[in-house]
């Protein structure tokens, strides 16, 4: 399966070159930009690893390129990373894009749990497939 | 009401028994100048034939506020100059003869704080039928911030709801669920399930889905459900399906609502005939409950559409956020559903802007601070399909909903294929746009390209790529823009 | 999809018949900034001169990639060096316009820094620090000045040797993201290349600035003055040359920058000379600077405690 979360999942992996365009974009409209990863994928899991700080006051897109570079030497292959623009005006004061711009070779997917309640009743869970093996062990062939 | 020669005010005295001009009753100040803390409504007054317009508008802030067709003596047991409204400005409507925009202000005291119900049985509440005027339109509100702030707003906003969902920097995906009617629950989750896995954010439940012969409302809410959490687990996203609760009842609303948050749902759904208090209710119990509140604008366009009588969609789009719902439809201008571009597009800002400009050419005749009340998400729906991608993220913007229900579960190859194909198109879009390209003019080619790597795009620009609805708006600005001599 | 193809100019066949290079000039803008680098900056000729030959170089060596007879990014890293006051930071920011007009930069802004903006204080914190700063200089010029005290010999636990070698590791690897300026004293600079072979392999072009003429510095200060609508008198004219002689005998000397200072201190003793005397002033004496203001500095009394440069 392909986890499809963020804004360009649905396209062809995004290549440096077509990371830098976004990125671009998300300096030129004046917002921090960050770069997070994981290796559990669950549409909950809201915080991701932060690979250092948000980036606030740059110009070029080479400057998050130089920390997304060191963060997929370090997680790429094994970790999902997305790269997203904060906005701190006023009535914002959130992520306004985010993307995943790396992931792992080989995706497993999500378990789904079906608990029987009472009555006709479901409750449901979701598990990355991955979850199982302990974090930092979950991607590796 | 007696518009035909009463004696002047002067010749006798104010509340004096019998029958006074509007006009001369103080409902008419052309020297007034409204107060911050004033709510300005702006009408259309079409007078009958041979009714002064004045006076015409002076009744309308007469019948909307204190007057009734006679003088009575007990205005003297209150602070009546306060509570009179005030028609301090008529203009004539560009193009319109006969037809006259009068500005009237009501003093914030004449309202009950947080109350749609009691706003609009003060503003619409009698006046609308009044024997004088051929036809009365409410054109558009200023709502004094003192009174925003007595209202909820919207129960979870774009910001939050973006938050909930992990979604961010692009329009969201909706489809209702189609055929409208007749389809069983398990059929039905069958159409959610396809439409969510094959990249939708949202599917919906159309205005008239209750509960019915064909689908009781608690098969719908368990197999939706179903749906919902197998697509959440295909894809790794979150996923949601708007259950409509609107019911003959409140307890019965209730009961649904408390049902589809049993069961896991991020957001419900409810219809604008509900009533304002139902709605206002919903919003209250949706931020109770962490819920999404979506609107259906059911029924609007019989008092909508119009130019000459009834309430315009902006007023009702302004009520709606104080109200407190999160999503409303609001026009697609592309679609096949009445929406002048620019008329719309004020709709759009009031729902997504923390102040709006006065903007006479959206329709906008106010200035009106939201004072951080929440942004309402716009829906638009309606005819619109893949091929129309670059026009509505051009027009329509990134904070907005797109529902493409024939567009996807029409498409050839089926649901999923229908559903792949917006979310690509839509992706490849936004991607094109923050990338520097001119999605206007390129977004054709944007499109074309893009198809080549997704054959359910392809298949779905073969089939609608040429479909346009191109027919003339009723309800359009009376403004055009001037150009100014700089240019 | 979203890629970018690379493509070939169709252009290019016709330019290799024959290519105007001063369309190209034109197309560029690059001439428009060397104009108002000439017009702004008093004397300088040589470094003028080089700045002029390096853009007609870089302008050349874009024609001749587009064309494909030379491929890659060629170094573009820089040493100023000279006095304090020669005008090496306003340079540096003609030199990032040039570089973003010819597109060897994609945004060409400036960022100056000196070794404690570059540096930590504790173990861990130089690496974060140099890297925040060359981030918010990419796209642009990263101009270091006094580059030779992120050098500390004397002292091997320094800090700086780590900001040095991150700092050639992107020098030599994003050449095409950011451009580096290294400014100092001429003489401290020679001494650093020389016990860093890595910066001196990686500087392309070296520019000396020398110091300004005393024509030149009573010129600047004339310029400085008309911009505030000030003027000397006769008297005060040639007070200020006897002062610009003084003054360069002094220690921290620093040309335009200590003319700028002068000028304040005037300005100061000019409008207190006024306020004393307590007689209407006309409108003349507000904007005329009289020999006096100029002579009461302590360059003409023996100089017993020199002014600092700044």
């Amino acid at each position: 399966m392909r986890i499809t979360q963020g804004c360009f999942s649905f396209l062809p992996d995004l290549n440096d070159g077509d990371i830098r365009t976004q990125v671009q974009y998300c300096i030129d409209q004046g917002w921090a930009v960050n770069i997070e990863f994981t290796d559990d994928p669950h549409p909950r899991n809201t915080y991701w690893e932060m690979w250092g700080m948000p980036m606030f006051d740059i110009k070029d897109a080479a400057a998050v390129m130089l920390e997304f570079d060191a963060c997929r030497k370090a997680y790429g292959g094994r970790c999902y990373i997305r790269i997203s623009g904060f906005d701190s005006t006023h009535g914002w004061e959130a992520v306004r894009i985010s993307f995943i711009a790396s992931r792992p070779e080989n995706e497993p997917g999500f378990r789904m749990i079906r608990q029987q309640t009472s009555g006709r009743s479901v409750r449901y869970t979701i598990e990355p497939y991955a979850a199982d093996r302990p974090e930092g062990d979950r991607y590796r062939a | 009401m007696n518009i035909q020669k009463p004696p002047p005010a002067e010749k006798r005295g104010r509340y004096s028994a019998g029958v006074l001009k509007y006009r001369d009753m103080g409902y008419w100040e052309p020297d007034y100048r409204p107060k911050d803390t004033d709510l300005i409504a702006v009408f259309r007054v079409t007078p009958q034939d041979g009714v002064d317009p004045v006076e015409a508008s002076a009744a309308v802030a007469g019948e909307s506020s204190t007057a009734t067709w006679t003088v009575v003596w007990t205005d003297r047991l209150t602070a009546c100059e306060k509570y009179r409204a005030k028609c301090y400005r008529i203009d004539e409507v560009p193009n319109a003869p006969g037809s006259y925009f009068a500005y009237i202000a009501y003093d914030l005291d004449l309202f009950e704080p947080g109350s749609i119900a009691n706003l609009a049985a003060s503003i619409i509440g009698n006046v609308f039928g009044f024997k004088p005027l051929k036809a009365l339109r409410l054109e558009d509100m200023r709502l004094p911030v003192a009174y925003v702030k007595t209202f909820q707003g919207p129960a979870t906003g774009i910001v939050v709801e973006r938050e909930r969902l992990d979604k961010f920097g692009r329009p969201l995906l909706g489809a209702t669920v189609k055929p409208k009617l007749g389809l069983s629950g398990r059929n039905y989750g069958r159409v959610v399930y396809e439409a969510l896995k094959g990249g939708l954010d949202f599917t919906k439940d159309d205005e008239n889905i209750n509960s019915q012969p064909f689908m009781h409302w608690r098969d719908r809410f368990l197999y939706c459900m179903e749906a919902v959490n197998k697509a959440e687990a295909a894809t790794g996203e979150v996923k949601g399906t708007y259950l409509n609760v609107t019911a003959a009842t409140m307890e019965d609303m209730y009961e649904r609502a408390d049902f589809a948050k049993e069961l896991g749902s991020c957001i419900v759904m409810i219809d604008l005939v509900v009533g304002y208090t139902a709605i206002q209710s919903m919003a209250k119990w949706a931020r109770r409950n962490d819920m999404i509140l979506h609107l259906h604008r059911a029924g609007h366009s019989t008092y909508t559409r119009q130019k000459t009588h009834g309430v315009s969609f902006r007023v009702i789009a302004k009520w709606m956020r104080l109200a407190g719902v999160d999503h409303i439809h609001a026009g697609t201008v592309v679609g096949k559903l009445e929406g002048d571009p620019n008329t719309t597009r004020g709709y759009y800002d009031i729902c997504r802007q923390d102040h709006n400009a006065l903007c006479l050419e959206h329709g906008l005749f106010f200035e009106q601070d939201w004072a951080s009340l929440n942004r309402l998400m716009p829906v638009a729906s309606g005819g619109i399909h893949a091929g129309q991608m670059h026009q509505l993220l051009d027009l329509l913007g990134e904070d907005v909903v797109l529902q493409f229900g024939g567009g996807t579960i029409g498409h050839p190859m089926g649901i999923a294929a229908g559903a792949t194909a917006n979310r690509v198109a839509l992706e490849a879009m936004v991607f094109a746009r923050n990338a520097g390209r001119d999605i206007v003019r390129e977004g054709p080619e944007i499109l074309e390209k893009a198809a080549r790597q997704c054959l359910p795009l392809k298949q779905a620009l073969d089939t609608w790529g040429e479909v346009t609805f191109d027919y003339a708006s009723t309800d359009t600005p009376d403004f055009v823009p001037t150009t100014t001599a700089a240019e | 999809m979203p890629s970018t193809e690379t493509e070939t100019d169709p252009a290019a066949a016709e330019l290799a018949e024959s290519i105007d290079l001063r369309r190209e000039l034109a197309d560029t803008r690059v001439g428009e900034v060397l104009d108002r680098l000439d017009a702004e900056l008093i004397g300088l000729t040589p470094v003028k001169l080089r700045i002029r030959q390096i853009a007609a170089l870089l302008l050349v060596d874009r024609v001749r990639r587009r064309v494909g007879l030379t491929s890659g990014t060629p170094t573009l890293h820089m040493s100023f060096t000279g006095n304090p006051g020669t005008g090496k930071t306003t340079v540096a920011q003609r030199m990032a316009e040039i570089l973003h007009a010819l597109g060897y930069l994609r945004k060409g802004h400036l960022v100056s820094v000196t070794r404690d903006d570059l540096v930590g204080q504790y173990i861990g914190h130089t690496a974060p620090k140099t890297k925040e700063v060359l981030k918010k200089a990419m796209g642009g010029v990263l101009f270091i000045d006094e580059a030779y005290y992120l050098y500390r010999p004397e002292n091997e636990r320094d800090y700086g040797q780590e900001a040095v070698e991150i700092l050639l590791q992107v020098m030599e690897n994003q050449r095409d993201d950011l451009v580096v300026i290294l400014a100092g004293y001429t003489d401290r600079m020679d001494r650093f290349f020389r016990s860093n072979p890595g910066f001196r392999s990686r500087i392309a072009h070296h520019i000396d600035f020398p110091d300004y003429s005393d024509q030149e510095l009573m010129a600047i200060t004339e310029t400085m003055m008309q911009t505030q609508n000030y003027h000397f008198s006769p008297g005060g004219a040639a007070a200020f040359r006897d002062y610009i002689a003084a003054r360069r005998q002094q220690p921290h000397f620093a040309n335009a920058r200590s003319i700028r200072n002068a000028l304040d201190r005037m300005r100061l003793r000019h409008a207190n000379r006024h306020f004393a005397g307590g007689a209407a002033v006309s409108l003349a004496d507000l904007s005329t600077i009289e020999a006096e203001d100029v002579l009461a500095s302590r360059v003409f009394t023996g100089a017993s405690r020199p002014e600092t440069a700044r």
